[in-house]
This record gives structure tokens, C-alpha cells and sequence, in this order.
């Protein structure tokens, strides 16, 4: 299941074995919106001062690190100011 | 009998005007906030069950019992002996907050079935699984197999999804709605799930975005279901949530005063 999870992170861009490519592109895509739709909300104001691309990055990166508890995916808000705290030391 | 998955879109609605039998809230959107709204649906002898989209049964994390705590907390706060969850994974040991398909084995039954059990034992009740829509997937077991070995393995119940059943038939031509639902034994099943899906065309597929009105297809076999087996209908409508009238539109087509 990691390799699974792996590729859905963007860690890597290999499919794992038996699966296809374009649902394993869908479920990459099903969380980037995910995790891309709340932050928006949340920091406009960072979002605006990036720009589109290097935002998409950042949180792209972010995914890509992830190792998220929480059942509550408003509590992304939080991870994502650790995240960037992080970035920023 | 016709429920409505209760969004917060619709807080500003009247909620006596909504033409619905019972509702559905998700509990991690509740159980840390102020639940006046689902109290001022309860006053209106209308009840509200929970479904559930972090529970991360197909996941390799713990099964977390303070969560669980937390759950039953509302559940007993809203007097409601109704908790579904996904048949699927929201992650690995972590959370990715969507939901990822569970291989269909023999071992994944067991497996899945074991941490079903568990959540049970901390409820201290029956909760429901629901067929999930998936994009791509591994396992030998047909899918409406796996579901129903699962739910007997557990002694669990099932939440059936007819609009996930008709996506992944769409989506992988492997089982239609009349065969998946001849393979699932229907005593088990709590109340069934219709909504609208969608065709993206950068992956070549439909998928599961409750933001259309219900197929013919889907409706049709629900309320087939609702007059044999007095199955309830719960109707989904998470993204681009249309007004009142539509949503109480829709809802009529699925009372099933009409024989």
C-alpha cells in the first residue's frame, strides 16, 4: 500500500503494480484539490503574494511531506502554518 | 421514505421547509462545533444519522478510540444509533483526507474486518460500511463480494451507494446495478445513497461529485428497492448545492407515493 500512497503524494511517479495510470493521476489530483481548496480560504493572502505556480508548488511540497493525524481536515489549517514555519528556519 | 445529506450551504435555509424524511451530517464537521442547527432539525421529529469520511478503515493507522469517544458522544447527543463510514481508506497510517480503495482480498476482508469490529466494540453498536466509488484498484474478489465479506466477517452493517455501484460500472464495466445489488444481501443494509456524478475528461472518467441531479437509472433502482424492501433514500448534493425548490424537487421524485 505504500507504493500506493507514495505516488499519490508525489513522492514518486512510478505506478505501483496493478493499478492504472489514470486513476492513480486522479487520486494525485483528489488530494492536491483537497488540500489546495482549504488552504485557499485560509491564506488568501499568501496564495496572492506567491502567485499561482509557485503556491501550486508550495503546496505540492507540503502533500508531499505530509503526515497528517488529525480526523479533522480543518485542523490542515494548523499543519500547514507548522509547514511553513518550517520552510521559512 | 426520502432523507437529505444536511450541508452547511443550506444553513440559511428554513429547514421546515425541506422536504425531507430524516438527514445525514458528517460527524467530523460536528463533533467540535456548535450543533444548534441539527438540534432545531430533531425539533422537528426529524432525525439526523452520521456519516462518517475519516474513519480510514482500509488504513494501517491505530483505530482511534478517543475519536471514537467523540463520535458516540454526538451520536447520544443526537440520539441516533446511525454511524457509516467508507469501505475505503482516507490514507495510510496517515490521513490524506479522500478516500482510496482497499484491495479486494481475502486477506483485506479479515484484515479490515478485524478494525470494523473494533470500532464496534468501542460504539458499542452495529456500525455501517458503505461501497465507495473507486478509480483503479487491485484484488481478485469481485466488488460486491468483497463488500458482503466484509459486512458478514464484521457482522457489520451496509450502507449502499447505488450512484458509486453506477460510477465504477461506468468507470470499469465489471458490475451493474442489478447484479451488484443480487450479490449483497439486503437485510443488512441500513438505508441506500443516491447522488450525481460527473465525466472528467483529463482522466477519462466519471467521477463521484455529488454536484448533478440523480440518473434515471439510479432513481429508479432506488425507489424499486424503497417499495420491496422499504429500503429509506438518502440523496447526496456536496458541490455546487443547487436552491430549496430544487433540492425539495429532487426529493419528491424519490418519495415513492407512486406505485
Amino acid at each position: 500500500m505504500s507504493a500506493f500512497h507514495d505516488y499519490v503524494r508525489g513522492r514518486t511517479d512510478d505506478i505501483p503494480p496493478g493499478y492504472a495510470e489514470p486513476g492513480m493521476r486522479l487520486y494525485r489530483h483528489l488530494v492536491y484539490l483537497g488540500a489546495a481548496q482549504l488552504l485557499e480560504a485560509h491564506f488568501p493572502a499568501v496564495k496572492e503574494s506567491l502567485g499561482e505556480e509557485t503556491w501550486g508548488e508550495l503546496i505540492r511540497v507540503f502533500i508531499r511531506e505530509s503526515r497528517w493525524q488529525s480526523h479533522f481536515y480543518g485542523d490542515l489549517k494548523d499543519e500547514f502554518i507548522i509547514f511553513l514555519e518550517q520552510q521559512a528556519g | 421514505m426520502a432523507g437529505l445529506g444536511y450541508r452547511r450551504e443550506m444553513a440559511d435555509w428554513d429547514i421546515s421547509c425541506i422536504e425531507a424524511d430524516f438527514f445525514e451530517v458528517v460527524p467530523e464537521n460536528w463533533i467540535r462545533r456548535e450543533r444548534a442547527p441539527l438540534h432545531n432539525i430533531l425539533a422537528s421529529n426529524r432525525p439526523v444519522h452520521l456519516h462518517g469520511v475519516s474513519l480510514n478503515l482500509g488504513g494501517e493507522g491505530a483505530i482511534n478510540t478517543a475519536f471514537l469517544r467523540e463520535l458516540r458522544g454526538l451520536m447520544d447527543d443526537l440520539h441516533t444509533e446511525f454511524y457509516s463510514d467508507h469501505l475505503a481508506a482516507s490514507g495510510d497510517a496517515h490521513q490524506l483526507y479522500d478516500l482510496f480503495p482497499i484491495p479486494f482480498t481475502a486477506a483485506e476482508v479479515r484484515r479490515v474486518g478485524d478494525r470494523i469490529k473494533q470500532v464496534q466494540d468501542v460504539l458499542g453498536c452495529a456500525m455501517a460500511i458503505e461501497n465507495p466509488t473507486w478509480y483503479t484498484n487491485t484484488g481478485d474478489m469481485p466488488e460486491a463480494d468483497f463488500l458482503s465479506a466484509v459486512a458478514e466477517y464484521a457482522d457489520c452493517r451496509i450502507l449502499l451507494d447505488l450512484n458509486n455501484i453506477d460510477v465504477n460500472f461506468k468507470n470499469h464495466g465489471l458490475m451493474d446495478l442489478n447484479e451488484f445489488i443480487r450479490r449483497v444481501d439486503l437485510k443488512r443494509i441500513t438505508y441506500l445513497h443516491v447522488a450525481g456524478h460527473e465525466f472528467d475528461e483529463r482522466f477519462g472518467l466519471y467521477v463521484d461529485t455529488h454536484s448533478q441531479a440523480v440518473e434515471n437509472k439510479v432513481r429508479d433502482m432506488a425507489l424499486q428497492l424503497n417499495r420491496q424492501h422499504k429500503l429509506p433514500i438518502l440523496l447526496e448534493w456536496d458541490n455546487d448545492v443547487p436552491d430549496l425548490a430544487s433540492i425539495n424537487r429532487e426529493l419528491a421524485c424519490l418519495h415513492s407515493t407512486i406505485m
